[in-house]
């Protein structure tokens, strides 16, 4: 018995001492990516999907080497949307895990809060969901970088399609939070240059339901009772998904209002509504599966189709657009040196499913077109579709810097 | 007008929604002495249920049937092996077990379905709307609205004129003198948590073609709950009726002529019940 547990023990330490001096002769280290998204809660979908866009990424960069030789691996936090919940997970991931990149946020909320904290910890952020203009803009700074389309880029689009209505009275139903005010705000501020005869009501009549709402009966009410002939709807996710449907049964969608969803045409929000999304509404979105026909984004559609059983949604798309980004900036920088990879994003231009985007100098917001279009059934595909889809080019959308605000 | 009705209606179905959940929760407090936090759960497994057994049987009656019943028996399994252990202990306990009873839950949800959003079609029978002057108004909500009552109505008769709901109101009130005169009183209490589940889980189907399901439904839910049972009086079946009428209505109205402010309504409401009535409307003397 103890010979045998003696033997154990010298097994043991051979292999010990064969990892430890094994280790220093691969000159690769591995590349650790921070991932902050909500995991839990009414949004935890967005987290899901995020996730599984990242793992897809990572799995494709391991599977040719990594990058540049070093193996690629994966952190996974969870932000649940809430501020102070984010920052303690971000900083577990650069104290303790050590990572050489952190990528995610969704909310704007969290996005705004964390963002100012980021240069203290001397780590790249790539921003791929939370749309907050300030965060390439009051707060910007060289650390944080964003991918996604931006609400400036998004609400300038909707603001495009409007000025070729024929509404006359603006309105609109979002949430409760910093995302459904300044949305309107940028809303107004854009389209009344373009159209200056029309009107938008004031702050007292248009809806803003709370987060947390599942009953949006009340509002919907409050809105077809107003005189607005078009509505501007910025909410998203499940609020959306319980706005639809109750709208619908109100008879919401008679055809008698313009309607336009900054954020409809996420396709976790279509998988769900199904039949039950109205036909000929204009819906905006970060990324459109259909929307671009390069190799790139074939082969990411059809690889995750395949592992997931889903087409992928914005969020996983985002994910997965900001490994390869970094890459793009490592192999730039020729180097994993956070210093450098900062140096190499800031002016980098990458082509990732949505198209090829460009990190400006001057904000790090990545140019990036602003996707739009009307929803249609199509035998097909289980879930509407966008025909025709418009797309907004990025100089078209995408404020100047000196309009963002941000001051490097 | 018409808007007023609407208002109206929002109001009430929303409030009998209210009530279906609050009255499983007060009537388990007012038995058992139990707050339990994992109600809001049970509320959403009743909706997921609902949903999964739809999917076997294409109808939604199939689904209320079957769906909450699968909850009730959880909940009799939740109470014998677990909360049975922490009658007699610090109310600590029961905070503990029963949010760890919610997480676990929550998760299994997330494990099982999935993250992402699900609908349920109402029955077809109620799938329409009929008008209101010049409005629409779906159908299935003025069922919520009748239906709310007519539970309510049932589980009344049942709490007053039944024997079983006699001898519950009996241990309610003086455990040890029920058991003296032989009322079983662990099984009682296993049936009531049973009944309290059942009760939350037919709120859950009920509110599932009229809100998306999602994991962790039940959390946004269990606070209006909260604060339902605690201005109707903890433990009082009129009070969860009254209580959450008033709230259903409170909201609906308030999203219309408070604006923003709308938002702290519920909070209001119990700050001044708290105030003025510590016991809640129909609360008993402590």
């Amino acid at each position: 018995m103890k010979r045998k547990r003696l033997l154990w023990l010298m097994i043991l330490s051979v292999a010990l001492i064969g990892f430890v001096t094994a280790a220093p002769a691969s000159a690769a280290r591995t590349v650790k990516v921070g991932f902050v998204y909500i995991m839990s809660g009414p949004f935890s979908a967005y987290g899901q999907f995020a996730k599984q866009g990242a793992e897809l990424a990572v799995d494709e960069i391991n599977s040719k080497g990594g990058i540049q030789g070093h193996k690629v691996k994966a952190y996974f936090e969870d932000s649940t949307g809430k501020p102070d919940v984010a920052i303690r997970a971000i900083r577990k991931l650069v104290y303790q895990d050590k990572v050489d990149i952190l990528i995610g946020l969704d909310s704007s909320g969290v996005a705004k809060t964390v963002v100012p904290s980021i240069p203290q910890m001397k780590t790249p952020l790539i921003i791929t969901h939370a749309a907050t203009p300030d965060v390439t803009g009051s707060v910007c700074n060289p650390y944080v970088f964003r991918i996604s389309v931006n609400l400036a880029q998004n609400v300038k689009a909707a603001a495009l399609l409007a000025s070729g209505t024929d509404v006359k009275t603006w309105t609109t139903i979002g949430p409760d939070y910093a995302f459904g005010h300044q949305s309107w705000e940028y809303f107004e501020k854009y389209l009344k240059p373009m159209k200056p005869g029309v009107a938008f009501l004031p702050q007292s009549e248009v809806a803003f339901p709370p987060f947390k709402t599942t009953d949006f009966s009340s509002y919907i009410n409050k809105v077809m009772q107003s005189k607005a002939d078009g509505v501007l709807v910025s909410l998203w996710g499940g609020n959306l998904i319980d706005f639809v449907r109750q709208a619908r049964d109100m008879g919401f969608f008679d055809g008698k209002r313009q309607v336009l969803m900054t954020l409809g045409a996420a396709t976790e929000v279509l998988t769900a509504l199904g039949d039950k999304m109205p036909e000929g509404i204009w819906v905006g979105t970060r990324y459109w599966f259909l929307a671009n026909d390069s190799a790139i984004n074939k082969h990411f559609v059809k690889a995750y189709k395949d592992r997931f059983g889903a087409y992928p949604s914005y969020n996983a798309q985002g994910a997965y657009a900001a490994l390869y980004t970094y890459k793009a900036a490592v192999e730039k920088a020729g180097s994993v040196n956070k210093q450098k990879v900062i140096k190499a994003l800031s002016g980098l231009t990458v082509e990732v499913p949505v198209g090829t985007i460009t990190i400006r100098k001057g904000d790090h917001q990545a140019l990036t077109d602003a996707t739009w279009g009307k929803t249609a059934a199509d035998p097909n595909y289980p879930i509407r579709i966008l025909k025709p889809i418009k797309i907004f080019k990025s100089t078209e959308v995408t404020p100047s810097v000196k309009d963002t605000g941000c001051k490097m | 007008m018409e808007s007023f009705i609407i208002n109206l209606l929002n109001g009430l179905s929303w409030g009998m929604l209210l009530f279906l959940i609050s009255v499983g929760l007060t009537t388990v407090f007012g038995v058992l002495g139990v707050l339990n936090f994992a109600h809001g759960s049970l509320f959403m497994l009743g909706a997921y249920l609902c949903m999964q057994m739809m999917h076997f049987v294409p109808s939604f009656w199939a689904g209320l049937l079957t769906g909450p019943l699968l909850v009730a028996i959880l909940g009799v399994v939740i109470e014998r092996l677990l909360l049975r252990r922490i009658y007699g202990r610090d109310i600590t306990f029961q905070l503990l077990l029963t949010f760890a009873i919610l997480l676990v839950l929550d998760d299994a949800v997330r494990m099982i379905w999935g993250p992402g959003y699900h609908v349920v079609d109402p029955p077809t029978i109620l799938s329409g709307v009929f008008s209101i002057f010049s409005r629409t108004y779906p159908v299935y909500r003025v069922f919520l609205v009748v239906a709310g009552p007519l539970i309510g109505l049932v589980l009344w008769s049942f709490f007053q004129l039944t024997r079983w709901g006699k001898i519950i109101r009996a241990a309610a009130v003086d455990r040890e003198m029920a058991e003296g005169i032989g009322i079983r009183v662990p099984i009682l209490f296993t049936a009531v948590f049973g009944l309290g589940a059942w009760l939350a889980a037919v709120g859950g189907a009920l509110a599932a073609p009229h809100q998306s399901l999602a994991p962790s439904m039940g959390e946004r839910i269990i606070i209006e709950s909260f604060i339902v049972v605690v201005s109707g009086g903890m433990g009082s079946f009129p009070g969860a009726f009254v209580g959450a009428l008033l709230l259903g209505l409170l909201e609906s109205f308030g999203t219309v002529f408070l604006g923003r402010a709308q938002m702290a309504i519920p909070y209001i409401l119990l700050a001044t019940v708290l105030l003025i009535r510590p016991r809640g409307f129909f609360g008993r003397e402590v």
